[in-house]
């Protein structure tokens, strides 16, 4: 049986590993290799990083990052985003160690590489994040470069090549590492069905993640902020969650 | 005592980094190349693999190595692909239309439906009573594809079940495919990569 995720998030700003609130202000953790190596120990179902400056400032995909992280060892599936521009940069990224990709700026710029990328890698390693909000009981898609906002109904979903995408990655970007946070509204009111979603923002209790969890079309929860400074944060979580299927937490002292 | 060496195929594509520091971490030595003459004195050839089937296909022509690895095939040198790398053995693909594979096992990898994709942990089902896999009978690893290898029966070694079941590890003789990462299946993985090198460099 296919088992629901649990997803370590680590937010990476100017090279460093930081708890973020609503992506507007920004405590530093550290280094990225280490937060990263923590969850893979401690049994993560999948590890992604973000590093949420690389499209603003036009760097690129942080090629040096994922060297460092490559060098680990990891043995938990990483999903990578920031900075992916083209199908190039995706080559490379996959190839420096990460099995996925995060797109979000490419989904604003230039759909048809979303076809190339999809092409060159296979449609399974190509996610979407898609960070949103509930505004009176609509749904609003957020360009986070330009802040501009698009209106998500399902005319507007259409011209989305979800065809080329596997999964969605639902960020509540408002509610983003603030405790009980998440909008539960916004899977059940997102206008694109066909794609399995993954929830992120504010995600950070027990009941929080059995009752998300438990939506059909929900096949995993990123969580970011509310794993750090806790020891095994991930065995614990799996622990407490019985009613769904997750995979046995495992932890190794490697 | 000499260690084993696993040759990773490098075509392009693929991950080969974390398959190197698997196979690493695991004690055998390991070379990422595309030269058949270094392969060709591996104890194993890996095929790995993150890619849709086409591209993957036509950067093993352009370097020359299918042949080769039919050949090394036949002589009877142990070749195990992961993911992409297994669909790679099937005779042929329908992702993103007909592309011929290498042919190494008899089988057409197709979309996965209904269910359009296979994504995170699942268990697996040993059939057959496979020896390499049996140990990891029941066991959860991590899975990443949308086409599945659609081996005859005699063939497929291990199924997974999402609506319907299906073949995600397929082996003839000394060539074993597995659909799923066992480089990203922590523990669980790493036992299946060291049953399958020593399994079949032992024989």
């Amino acid at each position: 049986m296919l088992k629901k995720r649990l997803i370590g998030v680590v937010t990476v700003r100017q090279g460093l590993a930081v708890q973020s609130f609503g992506y507007s202000r920004y405590l530093p953790l550290g280094s990225p290799e280490l937060v990263i190596e923590n969850l893979d120990r401690w049994g993560a179902d999948e590890i992604l990083v973000q590093c949420i400056d690389r499209s603003v400032q036009k760097l690129g995909p942080d090629f040096s990052l994922l060297k460092r992280v490559g060098d680990l060892g990891l043995s938990t599936p990483l999903i990578y985003g920031g900075g992916i521009r083209h199908t190039d940069d995706a080559v490379k990224v996959i190839s420096l160690g990460a099995d996925r990709i995060l797109i979000d700026s490419i989904l604003w710029d230039s759909q048809p590489m979303i076809e190339a990328i999809s092409r060159e890698l296979g449609v399974q390693a190509v996610i979407a994040n898609m960070p949103v909000h509930i505004k009176l009981g609509q749904i609003y898609w957020r360009n986070y470069r330009s802040s501009e906002e698009v209106l998500l109904n399902i005319n507007t979903a259409q011209q989305l090549p979800i065809e080329w995408i596997s999964e969605i990655l639902l960020t509540d970007w408002r509610h983003e590492g603030f405790s009980k946070g998440f909008d539960r509204r916004i899977p059940l009111v997102f206008p694109i069905i066909k794609n399995p979603f993954i929830l992120f923002g504010g995600l950070s209790e027990y009941d929080q993640y059995t009752d998300v969890l438990s939506i059909p079309n929900v096949v995993g929860v990123g969580i970011g902020n509310f794993l750090s400074y806790k020891e095994h944060a991930i065995q614990n979580i799996k622990d407490k969650i019985t009613a769904i299927s997750l995979r046995t937490a495992h932890y190794t002292a490697e | 005592m000499n260690r084993k060496i696993v040759g990773v195929v490098d075509y392009g594509l693929g991950n080969h980094a974390s398959v190197r520091d698997t196979f690493k971490s695991l004690d055998y030595r390991c070379i990422i190349s595309s030269d058949p003459e270094f392969l060709s004195g591996c104890d194993l050839i890996l095929l790995p693999g993150v890619g849709a089937f086409p591209a993957a296909m036509s950067a093993m022509r352009d370097r020359g190595l299918i042949s080769f690895l039919c050949t090394q095939a036949r002589s009877g040198q142990p070749i195990v692909g992961l993911c992409l790398g297994m669909q790679l053995l099937a005779e042929s693909s329908l992702e993103h239309g007909l592309t011929e594979g290498l042919g190494l096992i008899p089988g057409q990898v197709i979309p996965l439906e209904p269910d359009h994709w296979h994504i995170g942990w699942n268990t697996i089902e040993v059939i057959n009573q496979d020896k390499l896999l049996l140990p990891s009978h029941g066991e959860s690893v991590y899975f990443n594809h949308s086409y599945v290898f659609a081996a005859p029966e005699e063939y497929q070694i291990a199924t997974a079940q999402l609506k319907e079941s299906f073949p995600v590890a397929v082996r003839l003789g000394n060539i074993v495919g597995l659909q799923f990462h066992p480089e990203k299946s922590q523990l669980t993985g790493r036992a299946i990569l060291k049953n399958l090198v020593d399994g079949l460099t032992d024989a």
